[in-house]
């Protein structure tokens, strides 16, 4: 744990820093490089202060990342090792503001929030990941888990759509490190394709209704939009999937992360802190409230 | 148990005075709330509960996280050094203690701990006072407490005629027990008069409702019940338990700012509205359900108990009428079809 | 008497409901007190019967309307005179479809000030709200359907004296600031100018910012108001004497000569500010620089805000310009 010079703006982050001091004080991290992804999603690279990753977060896991002056927002990290990255959608002030940030630049941090995706659950088990526009992302941490520890693992199967083609997200990190992955299917879609689109056109649930994947021993991690994933849903009950069997991870809004500001309730359950992975089977109530 | 002659509780607060900072509640521009004890030129309001809750002494209804410079090539971070002196909650009824404990559960009790919060809350001595008579609001028995005592103060006091009594029931409760006895303000020759027991106006049955709500999610009843309210946020701020709260900036130039806290409503639109404009709960159904389900389903299985300490002040202030007593009869009343 | 007219108002709400010429109708029902009268929704014939019309029945219902301008739904609303200025207001501002909503008017012979209840279980007389005091549309201006002796009245009656007093209830001005008065805009104007700036200061250090004043308010009709704009820098969203101020006067400087008194927003603060007073200043200063205007009497009458005319003041526009009149 590094040194921790209080109050001071030195502050260098770790876990039980921020979990001693005021969980709602960020700490400082500096961005080391911004790839854009489409043109409206970036990719930062988060390091410490000290350059090094500023705490782990476990596939699914969620932090804080503001902008002082600016705003706070919760974000699906995947944690590579000696940095974090975040893969961000412009849509509000706050993205539109990390959208301009150069490497170099000091942002504020705080986590790891959420409980992340269930690794004993998945192990030895086929994975299946249907995910919708910027909803591979916070999917991406587990399949770059799956990829590093690919014989815990069974068959992977990726069904990835978007808006259009310019759309997709991690095209290179897709078409480059994970086609060559054994055993592991990628199929696309988009809603409306372009002149060079070769594959599957049309909305991710029907492109499951036409894959029909199996039920068998295989998990199902859903991420999207609101109507992708409840469509999705119906797809997967139709082809047999137990409602145990299916998890996605919640988006909700978010201020505090540590489950008192209220706001990100599904039932009993807050999203920043029993979330944000949850189980089809404990949604279903409240499927109106994501 | 000691007791303490009614006529002389001015000096006792002014003794408390010296203790710490001393809250007392009172009638202070036009409104009752819980303020700063100033002597004599305090309005001290015991007849009733205040209007506005103790809640925002531990909680207050906006507060600064920690101030920020930024530009310039430096960034820097200052959390708010807020050393309190310790404080003295003087005059807290039952229902407003039930509900202090439901902020504990919150802000102290979970994964983490808010800084802010047990900061004062820490420092807290909590005088309770028993209530002499229920008023036309109240429920607060009807929610499972006892209005003339609530274990979890620090020094209980029980009206009596012309004496309070006063019993301690932690250490620092017995401090002060000793203090003012020290001062020759207490003595053991009063009467413990038997208090006969409240007669409540208002009553509701709880038994189930927990159970009951949660397969109510989907129920048409919130469509029905939800229809005339404003989504104003009465209810909610007056609430002794309601604790949501929003993170928001207040820049003060182009360079340094602060990031502020203050109490958030879960009757307002921009609560769930995400960045990208999506809102999970966009209309009146869904606040008004999730406030109802909040305090009466959610709250108790999270945290063994609930959110409505049957305080009654959102049935007195209520604008339309909106009152959580007849929302808990109409949940018993409906068939459960979920 | 009232017996007759609750089985009218109920017969009539039942016969709309049952030919389907409305989903809705919105009226008062009995309240949890003897005092109390609060808005019901009756979407079904045979729960007509929840209607209820007393003294107590001040909500001024037609703020609801605004829940129903994106729905293709028909509704019918209650109303007593003040309230049916609100709806007249709503059509003008097109927030609502004439055609889409069935006023229906009742008679009013004042309605009673709750604020003077000292007891809770017995019934007993109350004063007439100071604004039903001064009442000058007994009648509604504007009703598809009348019950009682509710006769639709459109004759203008802006009172001779523009600066006749029309505080919303009963009470006095003390020196905290914490409560209010008839006559409250002279006794204010009276003032010097640092304390009348006090005496709000102190007034508005209370205000909760729970907006009911704003969500109740037939004229506060934006779709997303300024106060709710989470990026706005105008006004942050903590409670600060000075942003609830700001708060106030923007909400204030935005319903001047669209407000049409009927109070709600004093009725329904929880602290107790005396807000009519700011509505009733301002409606006073727009008479007087513009032209005398009682806000939702006629359809065709634009409010005087909302036009430019050569008679019209216009310092502001030529100090502006650096023109002298």
């Amino acid at each position: 744990m590094p040194e921790v010079a209080a109050f001071s703006g030195q502050r260098l982050a770790g876990v039980d820093d921020v979990r001693r001091i005021n969980p709602l004080v960020p700490v400082q991290a500096q961005i080391t490089r911004a790839i854009t992804e489409t043109h409206d999603t970036k990719t930062l690279y988060v390091v410490g202060l000290d350059g090094k990753v500023p705490f782990s977060l476990n596939p699914g896991q969620v932090a804080m990342l503001s902008l002082l002056g600016v705003g706070e927002g919760m974000f699906s990290g995947v944690d590579a090792g000696d940095h974090l990255e975040f893969s961000i959608k412009k849509v509000g002030a706050l993205t539109g503001a990390l959208h301009e940030v150069e490497p170099g630049q000091i942002v504020g941090l705080r986590g790891p929030y959420g409980n992340g995706f269930p690794l004993e659950f998945c192990r030895g088990k086929n994975l299946l990941f249907v995910a919708g526009g910027i909803g591979l992302a916070p999917l991406r941490s587990l399949v770059r888990f799956c990829i590093k520890h690919r014989s815990d693992f069974g068959g992977i199967h990726l069904v990835y759509g978007a808006r259009t083609p310019g759309d997709l997200a991690f095209k290179g990190e897709i078409a480059g490190e994970w086609v060559a992955v054994e055993d592991f299917a990628i199929s696309l879609t988009v809603d409306q394709g372009d002149r060079d689109w070769q594959h599957h056109v049309g909305f991710v649930p029907n492109l499951l209704r036409e894959l029909k994947p199996a039920p068998d021993n295989t998990v199902c991690l859903v991420c999207g939009p609101p109507a992708m994933i409840k469509n999705s849903i119906v797809v997967l009950e139709e082809l047999g999937f137990a409602a145990e069997e299916v998890l996605t991870t919640l988006e909700m809004r978010m201020k505090c992360g540590i489950g008192q500001c209220g706001r990100c309730n599904i039932g009993s359950c807050y999203v920043c802190l029993d979330g944000p992975v949850f189980r089809l089977a404990d949604l279903k109530r409240y499927s109106s409230e994501y | 148990m000691m007791f303490l002659e009614k006529g002389d509780l001015h000096f006792v607060l002014d003794v408390l005075a010296g203790l710490g900072k001393l809250y007392v509640p009172a009638e202070s521009n036009g409104i009752t709330r819980f303020v700063p004890y100033g002597g004599e030129k305090t309005q001290v309001w015991l007849q009733t509960n205040t209007a506005i809750s103790p809640k925002e002494i531990l909680f207050p209804a906006t507060e600064t996280l920690y101030r920020y410079e930024t530009g310039r090539g430096k960034e820097t971070v200052k959390p708010v050094a807020d050393h309190h002196a310790p404080l003295i909650l003087f005059g807290i009824r039952s229902c407003d203690l039930q509900a202090i404990t439901c902020l504990d559960d919150v802000f102290l009790d979970g994964e983490f701990v808010d800084e802010l919060y047990r900061e004062r809350r820490e420092t807290a001595t909590i005088i309770a006072l028993s209530c002499a008579k229920a008023g036309p609001h109240c429920f607060c028995q009807s929610m499972g407490l006892d209005p003339l005592a609530h274990r979890q103060s620090d020094l209980q006091m029980y009206d009596y005629d012309q004496y309070y009594g006063l019993e301690a029931n932690s250490d620092r409760g017995r401090l002060l027990l000793e203090t003012l006895e020290k001062h020759d303000l207490l003595s053991v020759s009063g009467r413990e008069n038997p208090v006969p027991a409240l007669e409540f106006a208002l009553e509701v049955e709880t038994e189930g409702i927990t159970e009951k709500l949660t397969g109510m999610f989907e129920h048409p009843l919130w469509e029905e019940v939800a229809s005339k309210c404003l989504n104003c946020g009465i209810c909610t701020y007056l609430c002794p338990a309601c604790h949501c709260f929003d993170i928001s900036e207040k820049l003060d130039n182009a360079h340094c700012g602060s990031k502020i806290r203050c109490w958030d409503s879960c009757m307002f639109s921009g609560y769930t509205r995400m960045a990208g404009g999506h809102n999970p709960r966009p209309g009146k159904r869904e606040r008004v359900r999730e406030r109802f389900m909040h305090k009466l389903c959610y709250f108790p299985q999270r945290y063994g108990k609930y959110l409505c300490t049957g305080c009654g002040r959102c049935l007195a202030k209520c604008p339309v009428g909106l009152e959580i007593t007849k929302i808990m009869e109409l949940v018993k009343e409906v068939e459960n079809d979920a | 008497m009232m017996k007759q007219l609750i089985a009218q108002m109920q017969e009539i709400a039942r016969e709309l409901l049952e030919t389907g010429i409305v989903q809705t109708v919105i009226g008062w029902e009995k309240g949890s007190r003897w005092y109390l009268s609060p808005p019901v929704f009756v979407r079904k014939p045979e729960d007509a019967g929840r209607l209820w019309y007393d003294q107590f029945a001040v909500p001024n219902l037609s703020g609801y309307l605004l829940d129903y301008r994106n729905k293709n739904e028909k509704v019918a609303v209650f109303v007593k005179g003040c309230d049916s200025r609100s709806v007249v207001r709503l059509i003008q501002d097109n927030q609502v479809r004439k055609e889409n909503i069935v006023a229906i008017g009742v008679p009013c012979a004042g309605m009673r000030d709750q604020s003077a209840v000292n007891d809770e279980k017995e019934p007993h007389e109350l004063p007439l709200l100071s604004k039903c005091l001064q009442c000058r549309y007994p009648n509604p201006v504007y009703a598809d359907r009348t019950v009682g002796e509710a006769v639709v009245d459109k004759s203008l009656n802006v009172p001779d004296d523009l600066d006749a007093g029309t505080g919303l209830m009963g009470g006095d001005l003390t020196g905290d600031g914490s409560y209010v008065s008839s006559g409250i805009v002279e006794r204010l104007e009276g003032l010097s100018s640092d304390d009348r700036y006090d005496f709000w200061q102190k007034a508005f250090s209370k205000c909760l910012r729970c907006y009911a004043c704003r969500n109740v308010c037939p004229a506060c009709s934006c779709r997303e108001c300024i106060m709710d704009s989470e990026h706005s820098l105008w006004v942050g969203k903590g409670s600060s004497p000075t942003e609830n101020m700001f708060n106030a006067l923007i909400r204030a400087y935005h319903v001047a000569g669209r407000c049409t008194t009927c109070g709600e927003c004093e009725r329904v603060c929880p602290v107790g500010i005396p807000l009519m007073a700011l509505n009733q200043f301002l409606g006073q200063e727009v008479n007087k620089l513009l032209e005398a205007y009682d806000a939702g009497i006629d359809e065709t009458l634009k409010p005087p805000l909302e036009m430019y005319g050569w008679p019209d003041f216009d310092g502001l526009f030529r100090c502006a310009k650096g023109v002298r009149a």
